[in-house]
């Protein structure tokens, strides 16, 4: 018997072989005596170890071999590795990995901008600003209470549409 | 102290539960599958302390990929493949270490189960359950890990040959052969074992 032919008797056995080559099989082991009882022998020893798996007990008690568990547990992880909600400070990390450098720049411009209005305020020191209107310049000092606006009469981009070019 | 909380819930509450943190919730499932887990990993390791350390570790596992049990086969199954991962792990590992045997090399080659003779009657016919059992650990002790493993995972885990192909990291082809020879090989000792008594 060639060794691919006592796979194949095996694999037979087993129920691998597709119907075709199961087909196969079965009618080489009609004819053939040797086969048949090699089939034999794999069946019995097969159909042996199907029900009789040798059984074991543990040879610790409950205690002492959940203990040395319970230690490893504790040392290792405190609990199972379940997707618990993410935290602020995660998400700020997750989001700087995302967004890369331009978030960093814009959250130190933020903050430097915050700092320094909440410095002013806490001095009172003067704020200018310009206004809405092109040609207006408001001052305002919180410390003497006063605001000053400066209006521009006739505005410069009035003079500069008026200007007639060279 | 018995958990009666614990004990009276099935494998499937107590994983929901050990999912969400409960401690109480798995040792009750370490519990209920110590045995079978240990008999697996002594089953493959056939040595006493190795077994007991390859299990607990497969427990300390089971519980850090705990979120990793979605419930597509039962949790005993899953656990089972933890365990047969870290006795294949750890046999690997002892096997860089050791020189391979002669009889070995010739078993991995082929050609040694085909010279020997049929076993023509069943050697295991009328045995009682608990001396079939015997017999077949002392047989199952005498086979080289490689036969071993294949034959377990086939015939007690009953994985298909292209899974035990994946476990153990080997072709098809090399299953197929290892797993005749183991049992061409065991229904030898087994046969042998019965001429001795």
């Amino acid at each position: 018997m060639k060794t691919e032919q006592t796979l194949k008797l095996q694999a037979f056995l087993d129920g691998e072989l597709s119907e075709t080559e199961a087909r196969d099989i079965a009618a080489w082991l009609a004819r053939d005596a040797d086969a048949k009882a090699l089939h034999n022998e794999l069946r019995h020893t097969r159909k042996a170890l199907k029900d009789s798996e040798p059984r074991v007990t543990l040879p610790e008690s409950r205690e002492f071999y959940w203990s040395k568990i319970r230690r490893d547990i504790e040392r290792s992880a405190p609990a199972p590795a379940k997707p618990a909600p993410a935290s602020p400070l995660l998400w700020l990390r997750r989001l700087l990995l995302q967004t890369g450098p331009m978030t960093v720049l814009g959250v130190a411009l933020l903050a430097g901008l915050i700092h320094f209005c909440w410095v002013d305020a806490k001095l009172g020191l003067a704020t200018e600003s310009t206004g809405a209107e092109a040609g207006t310049f408001t001052y305002h000092d919180d410390a003497n209470g006063t605001t000053l606006v400066w209006v521009n009469f006739p505005a410069e981009t009035e003079i500069a549409m008026n200007t007639t070019p060279w | 102290m018995i958990d009666l909380v614990h004990s009276s819930a099935d494998d499937t509450e107590l994983v929901r539960n050990a999912q969400a943190g409960d401690l109480g919730a798995f040792e009750e499932l370490v519990a209920r599958h110590r045995d079978k887990i240990f008999g697996r990993a002594l089953s493959m390791m056939r040595n006493e302390q190795e077994a007991l350390d390859l299990s607990q570790e497969a427990w300390v596992k089971a519980w850090q990929r705990l979120n990793q049990f979605q419930g597509d086969s039962s949790f005993t199954t899953w656990l089972t493949r933890i365990v047969i991962n870290l006795c294949l792990d750890q046999l690997r590992k002892q096997k860089r270490r050791q020189t391979e045997s002669i009889e070995a090399m010739e078993e991995e080659s082929g050609g040694v189960e085909r010279q020997m003779p049929v076993v023509a009657a069943n050697p295991t016919e009328r045995l009682e359950r608990g001396e079939l059992r015997r017999r077949i650990d002392r047989a199952l002790d005498q086979l080289s890990h490689e036969h071993r493993t294949v034959l377990i995972l086939h015939e007690f885990e009953e994985m298909e040959y292209k899974t035990i192909a994946t476990t153990v990291g080997c072709s098809i082809g090399t299953v197929m052969s290892r797993l005749f020879y183991a049992r061409r090989k065991l229904a030898a000792l087994l046969a042998d074992l019965k001429t001795d008594h």
